[in-house]
């Protein structure tokens, strides 16, 4: 009798605390604070990171989503459209001599009651360049010679290529955040505890708590006087994860009200038959696209049996066998469509030149064509093709992407493809020293303007150094970038497509969709052509 | 550690003269302990510098895709990470020998920062392992030695094997699928909710101990949430470290139980459970101290892949962003105050060890 006591006394010593915690944890869920928001506020969650709330410092999507909530542009765009007018700027134009003239409204502030006037624009985009910082947006202001402020309200920028129709975009993206002189280094990256406790903002919202990638929270700004207009909710909180399964389940529970940035394709088609949540849908600036080298390829400039002529059989043929309705639906479920253009759908400029010219017509695989193109070249098939991707910087698909674009190539029966990948940093320094003569490319634009998806990749010189060069392309991207006729400069914009859709330097494959989840009681989740994602007009209940 | 049983004594030694050594030697072995701490630090920086440097730049890893060459080559060269790699190595030790541990490539921000806001966090998960480790560990230990070579017995061994050989990232997964996906029990990730957090941001002067901060705002649904939030992360470490616990008691409190002086008491009347706290666990227990200066780097290396998979947001989890980002400065100031942890931990515990147990040769 007395062992058995003993045991039980023994068991219960072990179980007792166990057991206490598991009811101190049921407790707590018992309390009801699911960690849901309550009334209007609204709770965001992100998988992206901020670098520096300091425009000068960071240009990365994480840091770019706060400054859109609290900093004000010069242009910007409503949500729904990617196409800029004046945010805090009264007017702005180009003016004879071909630079930018902007006015600022009168009466600007910052909610730390610091005026907001030319000098501090003057201020903020002379600080990006001269602080010239390793990840900051210096490079968009390459086309920018000096800022002159005649009067407190109207600022000139003076360019160096005038009438850059480009320039507006500009004032818009990463570089283009307004900021306050009073607060902000002229010399250096400000502190973000700096920026808060300095309360910089002259945006839609200002921050009234922050913690580094860990909770932001925001309430509207009254000083506020762009096209955005007040803050439709009370307070919103960012909250950040590190990993998109959390941030799903969280979204799932109703623990948050929006997740935004960055679910995997799997989680997005998951949440799509959920009844707790709903998924809004968006374009995406992100495009993904293989490379062609011009000297390396088959048949490529440098090469022992170098032909142009097959050398384009071969990346026309390739454009007609690639199936990217497949790629989108079976690697991506659909949070990437199908692209026929160099300028993403969603933007000016946009067009489908490649469903035309190849494949079926309509936008699917033609083999029977591509055998045609290659016999009609005298190209001999198989053609062996040396395709390399990367697995670690383009997303966790990249290797299941490149291994069905073998397998469509292969199963023509015109090509034999010989799959390779390599990691990041070894890949940048290949893909530019003719290391690879056919590569994975990814890119997201520096704003949304048609220029951007076609000066980096078809100019003599381009990033890309793939040795592509053609001198009617040349001119017309150059034309392009100063013609102040909208409806000419579309054309321009049109014809670069056509004539690089001919070429194939390179060939898109995919467009990234924008994808936003919201709670059902949640309204005013907008994703557009700016790929900026504003809090401000998001509602409950 | 060097914890030798010391051979028996002379007879007829004097009884003072051992003590005098013993005093001196002590103090020599302190010293000796203490000095050890340096090279293990230096051993396992010099490490990482050179490990990190193996998998490329910070440069080339953020602007790879946007840079030409040139462009490229003129970032990494205003960087100063083209010059000779012994050239940055003793720029790097000059600087950590002062002090200055510099500022995060990736966000600028300043290492001590870092390791203080973070720090506080992990250490908080670590207290919380290592009483999961004592409170699950210990009585298991005794149960299976109490139940020796029975079925109670066996299954626990199974279970030890089991808490220690589970790889941590794969035991949080299978405990948040459990009790937070589908029992709805338990929260899925973070150290507290959202409402709670903000309201612990509210506080003046936190010391990123969320228990600590809750409590300081007097509301039980904060310390329940912030417990809750606590429970399934220090079970996934925890249990890595009770898996050792349970054997070391388990074996030492079937050796105490086996010696003279237990069967002595047993003669005299004394009851098992008796028997087991009072007269085997006590001594059971030193080995124990000795090994939690092991566990703690065994925590540590843990709290990457716990915190990692809970978005508890401590050094481990700063360490993993770090790296991905090849953020050499951020990388090497984490590891050098992980590495003195470690090394400061196992030289106090073989200073209490020495301490607490008279056979510690010095």
């Amino acid at each position: 009798m007395a062992s058995v006591s003993h045991k039980t006394r023994v068991l219960a010593a072990m179980t007792i605390p166990v057991t206490a915690a598991l009811v101190l944890a049921g407790c707590a869920s018992d309390s009801g604070d699911n960690g849901g928001s309550e009334g209007s506020s609204i709770i965001v969650g992100t998988t992206d990171k901020v670098t520096f709330l300091d425009p000068a410092g960071s240009y990365d999507n994480g840091s770019f989503a706060i400054m859109n909530q609290v900093f004000p542009f010069l242009m910007n765009s409503k949500p729904g459209t990617s196409d800029v007018e004046p945010d805090i700027a009264e007017s702005a134009e180009f003016n004879a001599d071909g630079d930018y003239e902007v006015t600022l409204k009168s009466g600007l502030k910052f909610a730390n009651g610091n005026d907001l006037t030319s000098s501090d624009v003057k201020f903020t985009f002379d600080r990006v360049i001269a602080i010239n910082a390793e990840n900051g947006p210096w490079a968009l202001l390459g086309n920018l010679d000096s800022v002159e402020t005649p009067d407190d309200t109207t600022v000139v920028f003076h360019l160096k290529n005038g009438n850059d129709q480009t320039f507006p975009q500009v004032l818009s993206s990463p570089a283009g955040p307004i900021v306050d002189e009073e607060v902000f280094s002229a010399d250096a990256v400000t502190s973000d505890d700096d920026i808060v406790k300095g309360e910089a903002f002259a945006g839609p919202y200002t921050i009234t708590s922050y913690k580094f990638n860990e909770l932001v929270t925001f309430a509207p700004n009254k000083e506020y006087q762009g096209i955005l207009g007040a803050p439709e909710n009370d307070d919103v909180t960012l909250k950040y994860y590190a990993d998109s399964s959390n941030l799903k389940l969280d979204v799932q529970e109703g623990n948050i009200d929006v997740a935004y940035r960055s679910l995997s394709a799997t989680d997005v088609a998951d949440l799509r038959g959920q009844d707790s949540v709903e998924v809004v849908d968006g374009p995406g600036g992100e495009l993904r696209y293989i490379v062609f080298n011009f000297d390396t390829m088959p048949f490529g400039a440098k090469t022992s049996d170098a032909d142009p002529a097959k050398a384009l059989a071969v990346r026309q043929a390739i454009a007609d066998v690639v199936d990217r309705e497949e790629i989108a639906e079976q690697v991506y479920k659909d949070t990437y469509t199908a692209v026929y253009s160099f300028v993403p759908q969603g933007l000016t400029g946009a067009t489908e030149v490649l469903k035309e010219l190849y494949g079926d017509g309509s936008g699917g695989p033609d083999v029977d064509k591509a055998k045609e193109r290659l016999e009609a070249a005298g190209v001999t098939v198989p053609v062996e093709l040396n395709l390399q991707y990367n697995p670690d910087h383009y997303g966790e698909s990249s290797a299941d992407e490149y291994a069905l674009v073998k397998d469509q190539l292969d199963a023509s029966g015109l090509f034999t493809v010989n799959l390779g990948s390599t990691e990041w940093t070894q890949y940048s320094k290949d893909r530019t020293a003719d290391v690879y003569p056919m590569y994975q490319l990814g890119w997201f634009p520096d704003y949304s303007d048609a220029d951007n998806y076609l000066t980096p990749f078809f100019a003599t010189d381009n990033f890309l150094l793939n040795h592509y060069s053609n001198a009617e392309v040349d001119q017309e991207i150059t034309q392009q970038q100063t013609e102040v006729d909208p409806a000419a400069r579309q054309k321009l914009i049109e014809d670069i497509q056509a004539k690089v859709a001919a070429d194939l330097s390179t060939l898109p494959l995919l467009q990234g969709a924008q994808t936003v989840v919201v709670g059902t009681d949640v309204s005013g989740a907008v994703l557009d052509g700016s790929f900026k994602f504003r809090f401000g007009t998001l509602t409950k209940g | 550690m060097t914890t030798v049983t010391a051979p028996a004594a002379p007879p007829g030694a004097a009884a003072s003269a051992p003590k005098r050594a013993r005093g001196g030697g002590f103090w020599r072995y302190l010293l000796v302990r203490f000095l050890l701490i340096f090279p293990t630090i230096f051993i396992l920086v010099t490490l990482v510098f050179f490990l990190m440097r193996l998998t490329g730049d910070p440069i080339t890893a953020s602007l790879g895709d946007r840079l030409t060459p040139d462009q490229l080559a003129e970032r990494i060269h205003e960087a100063g990470y083209d010059r000779p790699i012994l050239v940055q190595y003793l720029e790097y030790l000059g600087n950590v020998f002062t002090g200055n541990f510099g500022s995060s490539i990736t966000d600028g921000r300043p290492i001590v920062d870092i390791l203080l806001s973070y720090g506080s966090a992990t250490l908080e998960l670590a207290i919380y392992a290592l009483i999961v480790a004592f409170i699950v560990g210990i009585p298991l230990g005794m149960v299976a030695a109490y139940f020796r070579d029975r079925w109670g017995d066996a299954g626990l061994r199974v279970f030890a094997i089991l808490s220690y050989a589970t790889p941590v990232f794969f035991a949080g997964l299978v405990l948040k699928l459990i009790f937070s996906v589908w029992l709805k029990w338990l929260p899925v990730a973070g150290r507290a909710s959202t409402r709670t957090e903000i309201k612990l941001q509210s506080l003046d002067h936190q010391t990123g101990i969320y228990l600590i901060d809750a409590i300081r705002t007097g509301s039980g649904a904060a310390v329940g949430d912030v417990l809750a939030h606590a429970v399934l992360p220090a079970l996934a470490l925890g249990l890595l470290t009770a898996g050792v616990f349970l054997r070391l008691v388990r074996t030492n409190v079937i050796g105490t139980l086996s010696r003279d002086y237990v069967d002595a008491a047993r003669s005299r009347g004394v009851g098992e459970y008796r028997l087991v706290r009072k007269h085997a666990l006590k001594p059971a227990l030193v080995p124990i101290i000795t090994v939690i200066g092991l566990q703690i780097a065994l925590l540590l290396g843990g709290a990457v892949l716990t915190e990692t998979t809970f978005e508890w947001k401590g050094l481990g989890f700063q360490l993993a962003y770090y790296l991905s980002k090849r953020d050499f400065v951020a990388v090497q100031g984490i590891v050098a105050l992980l590495a003195v942890i470690v090394a400061l931990t196992n030289f106090i515990v073989d200073l209490v060890a020495a301490i607490l147990d008279p056979r510690v040769r010095y």
